[in-house]
């Protein structure tokens, strides 16, 4: 092994020193009326935020560390990565704790409206507001890859494929091969499951 | 895992992307009860020590934590005081400077931990004190080289498929990676160390060759013998060369390095000889080229590590050396002029010119003292005397230097090998621990099934079991991936898809109990884009356990809940024998918020709820299994 000795490590470590970064929210009573969270709610979730990431911003790695916490068995990686772009609203690469209030807002708090529009950033990748076969099977590939490969009964090779053509059958109305934002929510919308399911989420924060 | 515990309310928050595709609906949510100006002081309260100030002295540095308005979250009503749970005694330094303006640091913290709470509270370190400064950056770059060590070893440890160059230069440089490449090493020494015995033994009076009478060197004597056995081991020095030649990653850097000059420089001599002819004219130059065969030994270094410090330390030493060197020569020349013309009318001296006393001064200074010039006069002998005292001086004055620097290098590569010792038993104990944890989160799991399938069913437990409300929000939020993924209700009735017992190697690669199925990949580590500086939220790696959240009343999360005093039931698979049936006995109370199921006695589907609410529409018909799936 060759024996490279201290100098090496002095210039990383000077370079690293310059990457130190802070964030610093605004004010709560601002965020107070921007979400729909009390203040004593937005206390205890910053708290929760800083305490976890001292620095005010979490980075798509963090991110999807803290996601990979809650889904051992499988993959969650690549859902997190979709959760992380629609969250981080201007794409800077980092969540600020703003963008997450906002968007916790919106998914614990918001109207069935507000939540299916969430759900439709989350599966149009590309933002151009249709949500085509291919971003949709990456979605529920990233969500099969979450349970993991020992699932019981195991997920079958297709299984993500059947599944996106169950679902396009039933959103796609006028056969054009992609989902609009109306097709999704009228469809959504029509679908009682759906919209009970939605409100699951709603009541725990 | 309590601090991970507040971003459980966003994993599930974010679930809500599964809900339009999913395949089954979700499960019920698990059913909580209903838990929970002119200057001024400002009470700070640290993890209960109390720290007061002036709101001015906070505000002397507005872009810290304490010093803006970043602080108002913190700010408990109640108590009409600052809050943090954070680590009282190194906060003690951060409020010293505000009220200072400087920052110190304790000698007694751990480096690491200091840096966090600075983090924390938003204070860059560069503006520690010149008093503490120094020690903090020591102790930084030690912290950094550990860190680096344990990345390069760990990078070490891993798998990889590697080419067989990179194979073959792993062997090259660390022959404890494989038999072959030891074998390898103890090869290549072993001829060195015939090499350099050869050279040796061949300048030995050997004895007169029969029939001759002078004594000729062994080297003459048995001249093919010797030439043989040095072809044999320039051959394997050769093909060393060549090999690693080959598999260097970055081969213009490896022919300039100094191993492989040194190898160079061994093999050539030989070559070279073989070119040139016995001639007359060129055999000064090529007994020269003998010489060169003696690098040979340096060859040696690559087998000790003692020998690559010795080295290192000599060039890392270079200034103190040449000082060393430069003094000396000082002396030298300042001793050697006096002595000259000290003694210069003395008849028959050996000194006879300033370069000749050197050798003189050189032999004193160093304590030497040949004797084979002797000054004769007395001015001489003084001379001489305060030339070996002052000689002495001389040379021990750098030589600590030098020492403690060897020291301090050696002592780093020991600690770097007894680091790695030890890993292998930490990393053993980690093991166990992981897979007890692991274990132990499947068993809750599967026990808190049971236990709401006993409620559905009636039969009474004894008590509840305190289950956390975090533990009981992750089951439903896993309970719902599952049913996200699951396959048609009304396909066919098989187990829906749960999650697999599975054992925890300490790379994360997990391995089955009993599939034999090849693992997967671990879920992708984050590599860390900063190894030095903890990337934010790296440190939560490490042991998957799961803790009590606080329950600290400022601390614990609010749910707005309306809160509907039904048991809630849900299970996640439905048994392969009894098929679906409609309850249509009892009501259901409904709410905005939650959906529950009456009480015991119905059947046990997970989507009963739904199926309920869609009974009241159209009575009567007991086979409508009406979960519309996508």
């Amino acid at each position: 092994m060759d024996f490279d000795g201290p100098d090496l490590y002095e210039n990383e470590i000077d370079d690293l020193e310059m990457q130190v970064m802070r964030y610093k929210p605004e004010g709560i009573d601002e965020l107070v009326r921007n979400t729909k969270f009390t203040k004593k709610e937005l206390q205890i979730m910053y708290r929760g935020f800083k305490q976890e990431c001292p620095t005010g911003l979490v980075n798509e790695d963090a991110f999807k560390e803290i996601y990979a916490q809650f889904f051992p068995q499988g993959d969650s990686s690549a859902y997190a990565h979709y959760v992380f772009n629609v969250f981080d609203a201007d794409h800077n690469g980092t969540i600020s704790f703003e963008e997450f209030v906002i968007g916790l807002s919106v998914l614990s708090r918001g109207s069935l409206n507000e939540k299916l529009m969430w759900a439709f950033k989350l599966y149009d990748i590309n933002g151009d507001g249709y949500i085509t076969k291919e971003e949709m099977l990456d979605i529920v590939k990233a969500i099969y890859d979450m349970m993991g490969k020992y699932a019981d009964p195991p997920i079958s090779e297709n299984a993500p494929g059947d599944h996106v053509e169950r679902v396009f059958q039933k959103m796609d109305k006028n056969r054009d091969g992609v989902v609009t934002i109306d097709e999704f929510m009228e469809t959504c919308k029509n679908d009682e499951n759906i919209t009970k399911s939605m409100s699951v989420f709603d009541t725990i924060l | 895992m309590a601090a991970v515990a507040a971003w459980l309310p966003f994993a599930r928050a974010a679930a809500i992307g599964w809900v339009p595709i999913a395949a089954n609906p979700m499960p019920a949510p698990p059913l909580q009860e209903r838990q929970k100006g002119e200057d001024e002081k400002l009470g700070i309260n640290v993890s209960g020590r109390r720290f007061e100030t002036w709101r001015n002295t906070l505000e002397k540095y507005p872009d810290t934590l304490l010093g803006s308005p970043e602080r108002d979250f913190f700010y408990d009503d109640e108590t009409k005081e600052y809050f943090f749970d954070r680590d009282p005694d190194i906060f003690r330094h951060i409020l010293n400077f505000y009220r200072t303006g400087k920052l110190h640091y304790p000698k007694s913290e751990c480096i690491s931990a200091y840096d966090e709470e600075l983090a924390f509270f938003g204070i860059m370190p560069d503006i520690i004190g010149d008093c503490c400064y120094e020690d903090y950056k020591d102790r930084k770059r030690e912290n950094a080289e550990r860190l680096m060590d344990d990345q390069v070893s760990e990078a070490g440890d891993t798998v990889q498929p590697m080419t067989l160059r990179e194979k073959m230069w792993r062997a090259f440089e660390d022959p404890h990676t494989s038999t072959l490449a030891l074998v390898f090493y103890y090869v290549t020494g072993f001829f060195i160390a015939v090499s350099v015995m050869a050279n040796v033994v061949e300048t030995v009076p050997c004895g007169p060759k029969p029939g001759k009478t002078e004594n000729l060197p062994c080297g003459e004597r048995y001249a093919l013998a010797f030439f043989c056995l040095d072809t044999a081991c320039v051959m394997i020095f050769t093909a060393e060369y060549l090999l690693r030649l080959f598999a260097a990653p970055n081969r213009c850097l490896f022919m300039r390095s100094v191993m492989s000059i040194i190898d160079v420089v061994a093999i050539l001599p030989y070559y070279i000889g073989l070119g040139i002819t016995d001639n007359d004219d060129v055999s000064g130059a090529f007994v020269t080229l003998r010489v060169f065969r003696v690098f040979r030994i340096f060859k040696f270094s690559r087998h000790s590590q003692g020998l690559r410090i010795l080295g290192y330390t000599l060039k890392s030493c270079a200034s103190e050396l040449g000082f060393l060197l430069f003094s000396l020569t000082m002396a030298i020349i300042i001793f050697a002029t006096v002595m000259f013309y000290a003694e210069k009318n003395v008849a028959s001296t050996k000194f006879t010119s300033i370069p000749a006393a050197f050798w003189y001064t050189i032999v004193t200074m160093t304590t030497l003292g040949y004797g084979d010039m002797v000054p004769d006069t007395w001015a001489g002998k003084i001379v001489g005397g305060i030339c070996s005292l002052s000689g002495v001086l001389v040379i021990a004055l750098p030589v600590p230097v030098i020492v403690s620097n060897f020291s301090r290098i050696y002592h780093q590569n020991q600690r770097a090998d007894k680091r790695k010792a030890q890993k292998q038993a930490r990393l053993a104990r980690i093991r166990i621990a992981k897979n007890a944890s692991g274990a132990h989160f499947i068993n809750k799991k599967k026990k808190e099934q049971d236990r709401e399938d006993k409620i559905k069913q009636g039969i009474d437990i004894e008590e509840e079991p305190k289950d956390s409300r975090f533990e009981s929000q992750h089951h439903h939020l896993l309970r719902c991936l599952e049913n996200t993924t699951g396959p048609d209700l009304h396909a066919r009735y098989i187990k829906d898809r749960e999650f697999v017992e599975m054992e925890y190697t300490y790379n994360g690669l997990a391995a089955p109990k009993a599939q034999s199925s090849p693992p997967t990949p671990s879920p992708s580590q984050s590599s860390q884009g900063n190894p030095v500086e903890s990337s934010c939220c790296s440190r939560r790696r490490g042991k998957y356990q799961f803790a009590r959240s606080v329950s600290d009343t400022g601390q614990e999360l609010n749910d707005i809940q309306i809160a509907v005093p039904n048991k809630t039931s849900s299970k996640t698979h439905l048994n392969a024998s009894e098929p679906p049936k409609i309850n249509s006995t009892n009501t259901t109370v409904t709410t905005s918020a939650i959906i529950t199921t009456p009480t015991p006695g119905t059947t046990s589907d997970t989507e009963e709820s739904m199926m309920t609410v869609s009974t009241t529409t159209s009575p009567g018909n007991s086979n409508i299994v009406r979960i519309s799936t996508l």
